[in-house]
């Protein structure tokens, strides 16, 4: 009993990361359709620049975390302004293609300066942990998923209450509308891929920390997003979350009790079984017209 | 612009010719290139009948030929006792009929996703295929299959398969052809373009959709079973493979989307340019794949075949005003 607990605790911790590495892809999805395949590429440029200022800084990788977010957003907005932009009246697979040639020139770009090994960033509690109710729990795995709750709450507030918010929202419903009443539509493209990319570097970091990485997982992150957001609604952040936390879940548990090479197997599984019960996502779509 | 049916066939015959010509003429690196060639000009075919006409782009093709390319070593390993010459027929059959079945069946559920979903659901069932293949020990994906021989004595093996490519393309292309002007090919066209209207208008888009995947399954699944043979021995990794799903949008893309002959121009360059022109440039190849597909999605989007109509138009509306 206490293993199908352990191991249900461990997924959700784990599904707390997949939400944040995937929110900003749900969020590019559903405000500008656009399938973001470098996503996983823009999680791990977060976990190398974070290894190498907190390496050079010398603080706990969770302080530099603003620093990286300033950052990629700078990152994010060039990236959109000067080059998903011109795709984005295009056919759906154009801006897919697009965003395939970046991923795979950033990860040779990441191979040239990193090279392709495994790295970790390791803070100084790494192997501290703490027991409650007769489960163990890492504090760097539990610190990690406190992070990224507090980062996707933040996400919600800020589509929620904010100026920003309500241009994206608004933009996302009906974009031409929104264009009448005089809202400048390409910068608030910009600034939505500009938060994504934020809180994709914020993702880098968090997973940084519990897990190895090297340029070739890119795809990885890439694909949990996009499994993430599929099962759980596109574009808010609640769905990201109710689906990251399915998937990890869902991971750990095949992992632990089917056998470790098959969590694929599965997560696609549920996923083609997800999208042909409920098309939308569990949480349905939170402001946007599906395709 | 029409031209004579006796001319068209000249023309092709002089291609085919040419082409068949190749091994006798080129040394044998670009033997092998070409035999490259040819293999990827009959997959972007095979795509390009349900991506192409029918507008269902597929991100996991990979699947069909690692299907295609299993069951036909399983089956030939099984059947060792016979000759050389019922080998490949026999592999061609069973690789063939199990992605029929694996396409008919997958077909009910994913069909009736669109555009970008059922791109990445594609590409989930390769996945799941590879890590099938790979950890289900009947299959033998993480050890490997061996592959007997089949060319002829007398022949050169690489020459062998590559005539073997070229049969294969042209059959493909045959095919598509064929489909591209029959009815089903204009019912395919008009699901592309507009699905709902297509079937208000009495298309019926199911089904067309369904023969469309199934056709473009099998044809894959062939082309795979002739690539486990060239290889002789495969693995889970060398058949389900992550860059053939992507290779075989680009060929059509780089050509010509939707168009007979774009996925062939398509598959003839990129190979030319990666096996050739990129070849001592190992470090580079990710990054010059990449950049090489950022700048045709924002230069050319119609591909070669688009270029080459564009600039038609033109001449012809230069005329027009004289």
């Amino acid at each position: 009993m206490s293993l199908v607990l352990q191991t249900v605790a461990d997924g959700l911790v784990l599904g707390g990361i997949y939400a944040l590495a995937a929110v900003g892809f749900s969020l590019i999805f559903g405000v500008m359709h656009v399938i973001n395949l470098s996503h996983g590429v823009l999680v791990l440029i977060g976990a190398y620049l974070a290894l190498v200022l907190s390496n050079s800084l010398g603080v706990d990788p969770l302080l530099v975390l603003p620093l990286v977010m300033i950052v990629l957003f700078g990152m994010g907005y060039c990236y959109q302004r000067f080059l998903i932009q011109r795709t984005i009246s295009g056919p759906p697979l154009a801006s897919m293609l697009l965003t395939f040639g970046i991923a795979l020139m950033l990860q040779n770009a990441m191979i040239w300066v990193f090279s392709p090994d495994m790295k970790n960033i390791t803070p100084s509690y790494a192997f501290d942990s703490f027991k409650i109710a007769g489960l163990t729990f890492d504090a760097v795995r539990v610190s990690a998923l406190a992070a990224s709750l507090v980062l996707l709450s933040c996400l919600a507030l800020l589509l929620k209450f904010s100026h920003l918010g309500r241009l994206i929202r608004a933009t996302a419903q009906q974009t031409l509308a929104a264009q009448l009443c005089g809202v400048n539509v390409r910068h608030v493209y910009a600034l939505t891929f500009a938060v994504s990319a934020a809180f994709a570097g914020a993702a880098g970091i968090v997973i940084g920390v519990i897990l190895p990485f090297s340029p070739a997982d890119e795809s990885l992150w890439t694909l949990n997003a996009f499994v993430v957001v599929v099962l759980g609604g596109v574009g808010s952040p609640a769905g990201a979350l109710l689906g990251g936390l399915l998937l990890g879940v869902v991971n750990t548990l095949t992992a632990q009790y089917v056998g470790p090479s098959f969590p694929n197997v599965t997560m696609f599984l549920m996923l083609v079984l997800l999208l042909l019960v409920r098309p939308h996502g569990l949480l349905g779509n939170a402001f946007s017209a599906s395709r | 612009m029409k031209r004579s049916p006796l001319s068209i066939a000249l023309l092709a015959a002089i291609c085919i010719a040419v082409l068949a010509a190749g091994p006798f003429l080129l040394p044998p690196f670009y033997v092998r290139v070409g035999q490259l060639m040819l293999y990827s000009a009959g997959l972007g075919l095979a795509w390009s009948i349900l991506g192409g006409f029918a507008g269902y782009a597929s991100f996991g093709h990979a699947a069909f030929i690692g299907v295609g390319a299993f069951t036909a070593g399983l089956v030939e390993n099984s059947a060792a006792g016979l000759g050389p010459l019922w080998l490949l027929p026999l592999g061609l059959i069973a690789g063939g009929g199990a992605c029929a079945v694996l396409s008919a069946v997958v077909a009910y559920p994913i069909l009736r996703l669109r555009g970008t979903f059922f791109a990445i659901a594609m590409l989930g069932v390769s996945h799941v295929c590879a890590e099938l293949t790979n950890n289900v020990d009947f299959f033998q994906g993480s050890l490997g299959l061996n592959f007997p021989p089949i060319a002829p004595a007398s022949a050169d093996p690489a020459d062998f398969f590559y005539w073997l490519y070229l049969a294969a393309g042209l059959v493909v292309l045959f095919i598509a052809w064929w489909i591209r002007h029959s009815r089903f090919g204009a019912g395919l066209l008009s699901i592309r373009e507009d699905e709902d209207t297509a079937r208000m208008l009495g298309v019926p888009t199911e089904r067309y959709k369904r023969l469309a995947f199934v056709t473009s399954a099998v044809l894959t699944g062939l082309l795979g079973v002739i690539y486990a043979h060239s290889l002789g021995y495969i693995t889970t990794d060398s058949v389900y493979r992550d860059d053939t799903n992507l290779s075989l949008i680009v060929y059509s893309l780089l050509g010509g989307m939707g168009t007979l002959f774009g996925p062939v121009i398509g598959a003839f360059l990129l190979v030319f340019v990666t096996q050739v022109i990129l070849a001592r440039l190992l470090d580079f190849h990710l990054f010059a794949t990449g950049l090489l597909l950022v700048l045709l999605v924002l230069a050319a989007p119609g591909g070669v075949v688009g270029v080459v109509r564009s600039l038609r138009r033109r001449r012809d509306k230069l005329a027009g005003a004289e």
